[in-house]
C-alpha cells in the first residue's frame, strides 16, 4: 500500500507540465489592467471600420447593381444601428445597479438590449443568406457577397468586444 | 491641496539643485547665477528662495525637454506630409486625390477633445465617453488608411502613390500620438515630463 502511494506521488510529479514554471517576461512599464478598456475600444474600432471599408471597397469595385445589389447595404446599416443600440446601455443599467436609471429603467434597458441583439444577429444571418443565396449558388464573382458577409461579421465581433471587453469598474 | 503643492515644489527644488550638475554646460552658468542670487537672500528666506529659483530652473529644464520634443514632432510631421505630397506630385503619379486624407488628419484629435470637455476627468481611470472617443479616433485612422487603398483598387491613383500615402499616414498619426503623449498630460502633473 505504501509503495503504491509512493509510486503515485512520483507519477504525479513527473506528469507535471514542463511549462509549469514558465512565466511571460514581466513588463512593468504599462499597467494593462488599467488600459483594458482603451485596448478593447481601439480593437473594436479597428474591426468596425475595417468592416465598413471592405463594403465600401466592394461597392466601388463592383458599381453595377447586377454585381452588387444596392439593397445589400441594408445589412450593414442595421448592424451599425444594432452596435449603437447594444452599447448605449451599460451592464450596470441592465442589472439595475446604476443610480441614474436613464429614461428606460431596468426592464426598458433589457428590452433595448434584446432588440439590439436581435437586429445584430438578424443582420449577420441575412449577410450569410446573401452570400450563399445570391453569390455562391449563382456562379458569379463571389467577392461582393464575401464583402457583405465580412462587413457584418466584423461589426458583430466589434460589438462583442466593445460590449464585453470593457470593464465598468474602471468608470468608478 | 496646499500640502500637495508644498511637496511638489520641494521635490522640484531638490532635483533642480542636484540635477544642475549633470545637465549641459550651457545651463550651469545661468543657473549658477540664479543660485547665487538665491543664496544672497536673507537667511530666513534662503530655503524658500533657493527652492523657488531651483524650481523655475527645473521648469526651464522641463521646457527644454518640451521644446526638443516639439522640434522632433514637427520634423516628423513634415516628413509625413512630404510623403503625402510625393504621392501626389511625382511625375509618375500626378493626381491629387490622396490629399483627401488631410481631412482625416485634421479631424482625428477631435473626439478626444470632445470627450475631455464633456466629462470632467476626475479620479476615474476611464469613462464611457473617453472610450467612445478612442473608438471613433481609431475609426478615423482606419479610414485614412482605407481611402488610398480603395483609390488604388479602382486605379484612380497608382499603387506606388498609395504606398507613399500610407507611409505618410503612419508617420503623421505617430506624430499626432506623440503630441498627445508628450503634451497631453494636464498641468497638474508636469513633473511627469521628466
Amino acid at each position: 500500500m505504501k509503495i503504491f502511494l509512493a509510486l503515485e506521488d512520483t507519477f504525479q510529479v513527473k506528469m507535471a507540465g514542463f511549462l509549469d514554471n514558465f512565466r511571460w517576461p514581466e513588463c512593468e512599464c504599462i499597467d494593462w489592467s488599467e488600459r483594458r478598456n482603451a485596448v478593447a475600444s481601439v480593437v473594436a474600432g479597428i474591426l468596425f471600420f475595417t468592416g465598413w471599408w471592405i463594403m465600401i471597397d466592394a461597392a466601388v469595385v463592383y458599381p453595377k447593381p447586377e454585381q452588387l445589389n444596392h439593397a445589400f447595404h441594408t445589412c450593414g446599416v442595421f448592424s451599425t444601428l444594432a452596435f449603437f443600440m447594444i452599447n448605449a446601455v451599460s451592464n450596470a443599467q441592465v442589472r439595475g445597479d446604476s443610480y441614474e436609471s436613464g429614461c428606460l429603467g431596468r426592464t426598458g434597458a433589457r428590452v433595448w438590449l434584446f432588440i439590439g441583439f436581435m437586429l445584430m444577429f438578424g443582420s449577420l444571418i441575412a449577410s450569410m443568406w446573401i452570400l450563399f443565396g445570391a453569390y455562391v449558388t449563382q456562379n458569379t464573382d463571389v467577392y461582393p457577397g464575401l464583402a457583405v458577409f465580412f462587413q457584418n461579421a466584423l461589426i458583430f465581433f466589434s460589438t462583442l468586444i466593445y460590449k464585453f471587453g470593457r470593464t465598468e469598474e474602471l468608470w468608478t | 491641496m496646499g500640502g500637495r503643492q508644498g511637496r511638489g515644489s520641494a521635490w522640484r527644488g531638490g532635483t533642480g539643485r542636484q540635477g544642475r550638475a549633470p545637465r549641459g554646460g550651457e545651463g550651469r552658468g545661468g543657473r549658477g547665477g540664479l543660485c547665487g542670487a538665491g543664496a544672497a537672500g536673507g537667511a530666513p528666506n534662503l530655503g524658500g528662495a533657493a527652492g523657488q529659483e531651483a524650481g523655475s530652473a527645473a521648469a526651464q529644464l522641463g521646457d527644454m525637454a518640451g521644446v526638443k520634443a516639439l522640434v522632433a514632432l514637427s520634423f516628423s510631421g513634415a516628413i509625413g506630409l512630404t510623403f503625402l505630397m510625393l504621392g501626389c506630385a511625382l511625375e509618375d503619379y500626378g493626381v491629387y486625390w490622396p490629399l483627401f486624407v488631410l481631412i482625416f488628419y485634421v479631424i482625428s484629435p477631435i473626439p478626444h477633445f470632445i470627450a475631455k470637455r464633456a466629462t470632467d476627468d476626475s479620479d476615474a481611470a476611464s469613462s464611457a465617453c473617453r472610450e467612445l472617443a478612442y473608438f471613433f479616433t481609431t475609426g478615423i485612422v482606419v479610414s485614412a488608411f482605407g481611402l488610398p487603398i480603395i483609390l488604388a483598387r479602382v486605379a484612380v491613383i497608382k499603387w506606388g502613390a498609395c504606398g507613399l500615402v500610407l507611409a505618410g499616414n503612419a508617420v503623421i498619426f505617430l506624430t499626432i500620438l506623440g503630441f498627445f503623449l508628450v503634451f497631453g498630460r494636464g498641468d497638474d502633473f508636469s513633473w511627469e515630463q521628466w
